[in-house]
């Protein structure tokens, strides 16, 4: 996400993620830094840190 | 003649040292394409944290895909962690499989994790979302790496996983972050 939010802010790009246990496969679209669109629709997604 | 037997221990020796040293570089010879795929990679490992995988590198520079040939350039990168920090930092496996592959691999060490009956092949194919004999290859490249073992006493496709998978570290395994951007570029990140 620094990549994102950082070097890439100024860009339009997706992510292909696998989730963090399982089979399942996340997509996610990103505009200028912020989220667009995910597949699938239930995926929760964070920013931030701390 | 006499043999001088001082001298046959060594000989020996040396005729041992020259056949592996052959071995080791017949099964690290690479075509010029596929020389190129590495030099890609070593260049890409590191910009943008990137962690990018062989077969976005081909996809990258055009190559026609070929699990054969991904299959040498990835035993290449696998044989020479000396290539770059990435490898050493990240491992090999992240670097050579697809993400269908690891996948596949997910779903059956979940499995053995859990105690379940190994998948078969059409459950993989729905679980991972591709088709059986996309399963079927991913299987075999599993197997070439030495990640899957062939059992014909184990239950599913007849593999089992070899045991210092299982140990690893569940939600830090097999994972992929593959990123498109707008241009063209691909990459990966970890």
């Amino acid at each position: 996400m620094q990549l994102v939010s950082g070097t890439l802010s100024n860009e339009k790009l997706s992510v292909d993620d696998s989730s963090p246990e399982g089979t399942a496969r996340i997509h996610l679209v990103f505009d200028k830094g912020k989220l667009v669109s995910q597949e699938p629709a239930s995926t929760v997604f964070f920013l931030g840190g701390g | 003649m006499k043999t001088k037997s001082w001298l046959v221990l060594p000989v020996i020796a040396l005729l041992l040292f020259v056949n592996g040293a052959s071995a080791a570089n017949d099964q690290a010879k690479l075509n010029a394409q596929e020389q190129k795929v590495v030099d890609y990679l070593v260049k890409d490992w590191g910009e943008d944290y990137s962690v990018t995988s062989v077969d976005i590198a081909m996809k990258a520079l055009k190559v026609e895909p070929s699990d054969e040939a991904r299959f040498r350039i990835g035993s290449y990168v696998k044989g020479h962690p000396e290539l770059h920090e990435i490898i050493r930092r990240w491992g090999w496996v992240t670097l050579v499989l697809t993400p269908d592959e690891k996948l596949i691999a997910r779903a059956l060490i979940n499995a053995e994790r859990e105690s379940k009956p190994a998948p078969s092949i059409s459950e993989l194919a729905k679980a991972v979302g591709i088709k059986e004999p996309d399963v079927k290859r991913g299987l075999a490249m599993l197997e070439r790496y030495e990640i899957l073992k062939k059992d014909n006493n184990a239950g599913g496709p007849g593999f089992t996983v070899m045991p210092r998978y299982i140990k690893w570290e569940p939600r830090l395994d097999f994972v992929f972050h593959n990123v498109s951007l707008d241009s063209g570029r691909q990459f990966s990140v970890n």
